[in-house]
């Protein structure tokens, strides 16, 4: 086996979180080699320069692992859950396919068991990670404004909104004939250029990828900065396990490199930023007489308590043309009129509407989220025409809470390509979430209606879609019921570090990046704290 | 294997798609517009390309169970008949047969531009957004916070 030099630290994947810790700590001086089991994505690979781009959705650009089946990817055994998982394994993650809506959490977020006496409190607060949110939006930047209601002040975006176009200023008005609240999204998409990088020209599918970098993903907007701080990230690298030396302390990691051949990375510190399903595997994996539940597991809780967000698709037809094809596909407008506890609804803590735009021309043929296809022969083509550039979609983004029967496990069939065990996951969801998600279809009908939508469909529960990963090895201070403790060590391993998804204690009822990336922030800042 | 099998029944094939999405109101012909892409799946999938050709098989066999006509020579209503019993009888060969089509007929740029989008990449020319006004809030920020202090 091959024995690359010795780092200070040793980061395991480049996406949302790694590259956020790795620019962090090399921009100290810290020394940093980054493992990473996908690629470069060249901006002439995305399919968006193809006249069948549409096509590549469900073929080598899905977001699901198991249908996209590229080299990189490792499978998922997701029989046994209500929801697939849905990740991306390239420099920058899943932040290459994600739509970049960018809500932080709120204050309330990080302490639900002392508000409404559920799940647990986060051993950190909104006001220690503030300072953390603003520089993430400077690094990524964020078009949106300022002002809303639903957060406490934040500072100056970076530029203008996404504009609403005729689909957004419609459901919008819906939303204040009904006197609820809503607000242009917070984007992490450039309305205007900034840092080096290009103005969004509205083409449309970011869920593909942004060939021209006006949406942020990790390998525009942190990579380049870290590897000019001196980071060293070697990619189709993929980790088998972290290995642990006689001091019981993590001493690296054993990867497979592009061209299959064993190797082992040696450092002083690893951080593992594998996401809500890759973290947990990997310490799965990482089994020895020490550790013989797999590392940091003493507890018993990596894997456990998973916790996606459930989503629900609400969709209204109207008689008039949206240009729902213009604009952010993910991003325009969100509602967070019903976020809060309130427990006459039926059901603890409370969700978000995102209003996605329209559907693009196969999507409106195939059902799009809410999955209704047009009919086929002689109905269609009416059926088409009253659908086609005629919908808006409210996704219900519901709060999920951490269960610990939700889990990750590893299979004990299934391998990837280097032989690996796969992932297994196990997920229902609760009564709890349903209750949730059923009173936000019906709000989000309101709320179409009152649009104008001549008619409403829905989708109960979305199989894919999974883009969320949390909870997996989640933090508190108490050893026996976490993890890592609120600096994001590994109760077992102090020297090892996790600062993806996998430490959410809860899952709030936003999109978690901001967050996620905030978190990762912080925890560098208490890694160079430390040292010094 | 199963592109061969495709164009073998190549006819049918056309004929069949052609009774999915049906041509008018100035919308091209699908079973010339989705062809390639269905073949082309074939070759790309073997899991899809076998549920295609045994889809075609059972539309075939149904389109004769009343006699001995080709499903080409059906009328339109025959013919409707004749998928409809396939989409009971063997759902899953019916439902990809239907998606491809879709998929075809669709990501075509003699259908996109008749939807009114411009045909071809979404990338170098994007979309044209009119710029307006940014939205009244007036009303949402008067409200105060919503959130809770914690």
């Amino acid at each position: 086996m091959a024995n690359d030099d010795r780092s200070d630290v040793l980061v395991i994947g480049a996406g949302a979180a790694g590259a956020a810790v790795a620019w962090r700590l090399a921009s100290a001086g810290i020394g940093v080699v980054c493992l990473e089991q996908g690629d470069w994505v060249k901006p002439h690979d995305y399919p968006h320069w193809q006249a069948d781009w549409e096509l590549h959705r469900h073929t080598d650009w899905s977001a699901e692992p198991n249908v996209r089946g590229l080299p990189q990817d490792y499978p998922v055994n997701d029989q046994a859950s209500a929801i697939s998982p849905l990740m991306y394994n390239a420099v920058g993650g899943s932040t290459i396919h994600w739509s970049a809506h960018f809500p932080r959490f709120r204050p309330s977020d990080f302490r639900v068991r002392s508000l409404d006496g559920v799940a647990d409190d986060w051993p950190v607060d909104y006001a220690t990670l503030e300072p953390y949110f603003d520089l993430n939006d400077r690094m990524m930047g964020v078009a949106g404004m300022t002002g809303d209601p639903a957060y406490p002040p934040k500072s100056a975006r970076q530029t203008p909104p996404i504009p609403l176009d005729t689909l957004g200023v419609t459901i919008a008005g819906g939303f204040e004939k009904l006197g609820w609240h809503w607000w242009p999204s917070d984007s992490a998409i450039l309305t205007r250029d900034y840092d080096g990088r290009r103005a969004c020209v509205n083409c449309g599918p970011c869920d593909l990828g942004c060939p021209i970098g006006a949406k942020a993903s990790t390998d525009i907007t942190y990579w380049p900065k870290a590897l000019a701080s001196g980071a060293r990230l070697i990619t189709r690298a993929r980790v088998r396990e972290i290995t642990v030396g006689p001091d019981g302390l993590a001493d690296g990691a054993i990867y497979y490199d592009r061209d299959g051949r064993e190797r082992a990375q040696k450092a002083r510190a690893v951080v593992l930023a594998a996401n809500g399903v890759g973290t947990p595997r990997l310490l799965l994996n990482s089994r020895s007489a020490r550790f013989p539940e797999g590392l940091a597991n003493r507890s018993g809780l990596v894997g456990r308590n998973l916790m996606f967000h459930p989503y629900a698709m609400v969709r209204g037809i109207f008689d008039r043309p949206l240009g729902g094809h213009r604009g952010p596909i993910g991003c325009s407008i969100i509602s967070q009129e019903f976020y809060e506890t309130d427990l006459s609804r039926g059901f603890v803590r409370g969700y978000s509407f995102q209003v996605a735009r329209g559907l693009s021309p196969i999507a409106s043929a195939n059902g799009g989220s809410v999955g209704d296809r047009v009919p086929w022969g002689r109905e269609h083509r009416r059926a088409y025409a009253e659908r086609f550039d005629r919908t808006i979609t409210v996704a219900i983004i519901g709060e999920d809470l951490p269960e610990a029967h939700n889990r990750i496990e590893l299979d004990p069939a299934l391998v990837d390509s280097n032989g690996i065990p796969a992932p297994r996951v196990s997920y229902t969801l609760s009564e709890n979430s349903r209750r949730m998600l059923d009173h936000g279809i019906a709000r989000a009908g309101e709320a179409l209606q009152a649009a104008g939508a001549r008619q409403v469909s829905f989708n109960p529960l979305l199989r894919a879609g999974g883009w969320h990963l949390m909870g997996t090895a989640r933090m508190g201070t108490d050893p026996a019921t976490s993890v890592v403790d609120g600096e994001g060590r590994c109760h077992d391993v102090p020297n090892l570090y996790v600062v993806d998804g996998s430490v959410m204690v809860t899952s709030a009822g936003v999109n978690p990046t901001s967050t996620i990336q905030a978190v990762a922030l912080y925890v560098a800042d208490q890694m160079i704290r430390r040292r010094s | 294997m199963s592109r061969e099998r495709l164009l073998a029944k190549r006819s049918l094939l056309i004929a069949v798609l052609d009774t999915l999405i049906p041509t008018g109101e100035g919308f091209p012909e699908s079973g010339a517009l989705a062809l390639d892409h269905v073949v082309a799946i074939a070759d790309a999938s073997a899991q899809d390309g076998a549920l295609l050709s045994h889809a075609l098989d059972a539309i075939d066999a149904a389109a004769r169970r009343d006699g001995t006509r080709a499903f080409e020579r059906l009328s339109v209503a025959e013919r409707e008949d004749a998928l409809r019993r396939v989409e009971s009888s063997d759902l899953q060969a019916f439902d990809v047969l239907v998606r491809h089509a879709y998929d075809g007929f669709y990501s075509h740029p003699a259908t996109t531009t008749r939807l009114g989008l411009e045909p071809g990449p979404v990338q170098p020319r994007g979309h044209r957004i009119e710029p307006a006004a940014l939205p009244d809030l007036t009303r949402v920020a008067g409200r105060g916070p919503i959130y809770r202090q914690a």
